[in-house]
């Protein structure tokens, strides 16, 4: 009996602390909405952060989304995304074959020097990027922000991609060859679908590392047609810095499109990224 | 004699197979982190003649520039918030969220949701919650009645605390699920074999999880270390560095030499330092991650 009170005691006691942090958790996006929804006469009469406005001012969201460019940023990140989420993974995966199913010398060798890439500082790459892309001409291009995007997310995808191709049996190697199949179709049809999982991991976390990122994008991109979000509400607080409510519906609105894909993905977040680590 | 035929022939398909990853990595990161390490030799505006002034630009740095040892130390200092706090928390919350409980999915998932915000949006929402006037920080002290206003981002003394309690919010998600993995790997029945010899929670903890937990910690403060020296984003979109470069990180440094003044050298010097302090973390790592294969 005094073991029952006891474990309820624990279970109440885990379920407030959880609620507490989560209260905690939810400051930031309660400021964002709360403040996303007042207007610039709203905060001239003083009205303060916890209390509700007469009419909610929805033309904070019409003006990001018209005066704020904020469709055309989405676009922009949108492409660059979609380009570089599958031609990079494809890219990977072909390294991440050759390193865990063919016989190359220096196995060991190449794959750590494929991983220090996930170690270095875009930083280093800035300047000769921008030197090399202005000779040729890709700044403000596409095709120039998804390469380098490429480039640095090569170092993370073989270093998932060979971890689950390492778990899948050598056997079905022998089989696929006894059936006459070449290593191209080992590779396309047989590797490629058994490594799903993995994918699936990799195009999520892929997909938003490349729609957050904001460095390299701020370096190679500066004409505002061309700008991916994360420059772009950044050229929001350049040019509206004091208008509160307007610049807050506009990182709301940006944030959507994230929040949506995490919900329908969630379960993948967190399974599927500890199941990628513990392979 | 057949098979010695295949593995020569194997050799030149696997090249074909690594050659697009190799080419794309070696523009990207290889030639550029030497092209970068040759720019920092020299004194240059980006467009006009180049200087060549040999090791002068790190001697500079190293010598007489204080904002460059100021954004050294607060990049240590942001090193040792994320392994003791950062970590610390993050742990927390695994613990916590291992536990058999209703909602368990959800709060994971909750949890976690910061880390899919892009960091630049972050550091925005959070400037908003720093406003002295209108902020939640300021207002909720006000609401409840505590006179502790602050100027939190914009006082020297406090920025870089508060910049890194912003990265906090979104930084425990990752360490947090690699934790949880880690938990879910340690097998019950040790666990419930040191119940039955009596040790207590407390001591479970920290004689049995911790020390089966190594390769976990291992991973983490690998990946918290590299992100602390590479920390941007959230600086940058947060106060630029500033006030008075209190929160002056080497990679703003950089950006503002570079793209600012148009220290084109001089900032992509601060960059090699980077890379240099960036390799003493990764050789030892990258070695133990070898050998584990």
């Amino acid at each position: 009996m005094e073991g029952k009170t006891k474990k309820i005691a624990k279970k109440i006691a885990l379920y407030v602390i959880l609620i507490l942090l989560a209260v905690i958790w939810v400051v930031p996006m309660f400021t964002l909405v709360a403040t996303a929804i007042k207007s610039q006469s709203d905060f001239y009469s003083g009205i303060g952060l916890f209390e509700l406005p007469d009419n909610i001012a929805w033309d904070n969201f019409i003006n990001a989304i018209t005066q704020g460019r904020l469709l055309t940023y989405m676009k922009n990140d949108l492409i660059v995304s979609c380009l570089k989420v599958p031609l990079g993974i494809f890219v990977e995966a072909l390294a991440a074959f050759a390193l865990t199913r063919l016989k190359v010398k220096h196995k060991t060798g190449i794959f750590v020097f494929f991983l220090i890439g996930m170690m270095l500082p875009m930083q280093t790459a800035l300047v000769p990027i921008n030197v090399i892309y202005s000779k040729l001409g890709l700044l403000n291009t596409y095709f120039g922000l998804f390469y380098v995007y490429i480039g640095f997310g090569i170092s993370f995808g073989i270093l998932i991609l060979r971890g689950f191709f390492n778990g899948i049996p050598k056997d079905i190697d022998e089989a696929a060859y006894i059936d006459g199949c070449n290593k191209w179709q080992l590779f396309y049809k047989i590797i490629l679908p058994v490594a799903k999982p993995a994918i699936a991991t990799l195009v999520i976390t892929d997909f938003l590392s490349t729609w957050n990122e904001y460095l390299l994008a701020s370096v190679i991109i500066n004409d505002n047609t061309m700008k991916t979000v994360p420059v772009g509400i950044m050229t929001f607080v350049g040019e509206h810095g004091t208008d509160y409510g307007y610049l807050c519906a506009g990182v709301l609105l940006s944030v959507i499109p994230v929040l949506i894909v995490y919900l329908i993905f969630q379960r993948h977040f967190v399974e599927g990224m500890a199941g990628a680590v513990k392979s | 004699m057949k098979k010695n035929k295949n593995i020569v022939k194997t050799e030149k398909s696997a090249w074909l197979f690594m050659l697009p990853a190799a080419i794309i990595y070696l523009s990207v990161i290889v030639i550029p982190v030497f092209y970068s390490l040759y720019i920092s030799l020299f004194k240059w505006n980006g467009i006009g003649e180049m200087t060549f002034v040999g090791l002068d630009n790190y001697l500079n740095l190293f010598s007489g520039d204080a904002t460059f040892r100021t954004a050294i130390i607060n990049n240590l200092i942001w090193i040792v918030l994320t392994i003791v706090v950062t970590m610390t928390v993050s742990l927390g919350f695994a613990v916590i969220l291992n536990k058999q409980f209703r909602g368990r999915t959800f709060f994971r998932g909750f949890f976690y949701f910061p880390c899919v915000i892009a960091p630049i949006a972050v550091a925005i929402i959070w400037r908003w919650i720093y406003n002295p006037n209108m902020g939640f920080i300021n207002q909720f002290f006000e609401a409840i009645g505590i006179d502790f206003s602050q100027q939190w981002i914009s006082n020297p003394d406090t920025s870089l605390y508060a910049v890194f309690i912003a990265a906090l919010w979104q930084a425990i998600g990752q360490p947090m699920i690699l934790f949880l993995a880690g938990l879910q790997a340690i097998s019950p029945d040790v666990l419930e074999a040191a119940t039955i010899d009596g040790a207590s929670g407390v001591k479970r903890f920290f004689y049995i999880t911790i020390p089966l937990l190594k390769d976990t910690f291992v991973i983490v403060i690998a990946t918290l270390i590299t992100a602390a020296l590479k920390v941007y984003d959230v600086v940058q979109g947060l106060t630029g560095g500033g006030p008075n470069d209190a929160t002056q990180m080497l990679s703003t440094y950089m950006y503002s030499q570079v793209f600012q003044y148009n220290n084109v050298g001089y900032g992509t010097a601060v960059a090699c330092i980077m890379v240099i302090m960036m390799m003493v973390v990764i050789v030892p790592y990258v070695s133990f991650t070898a050998k584990e294969d």
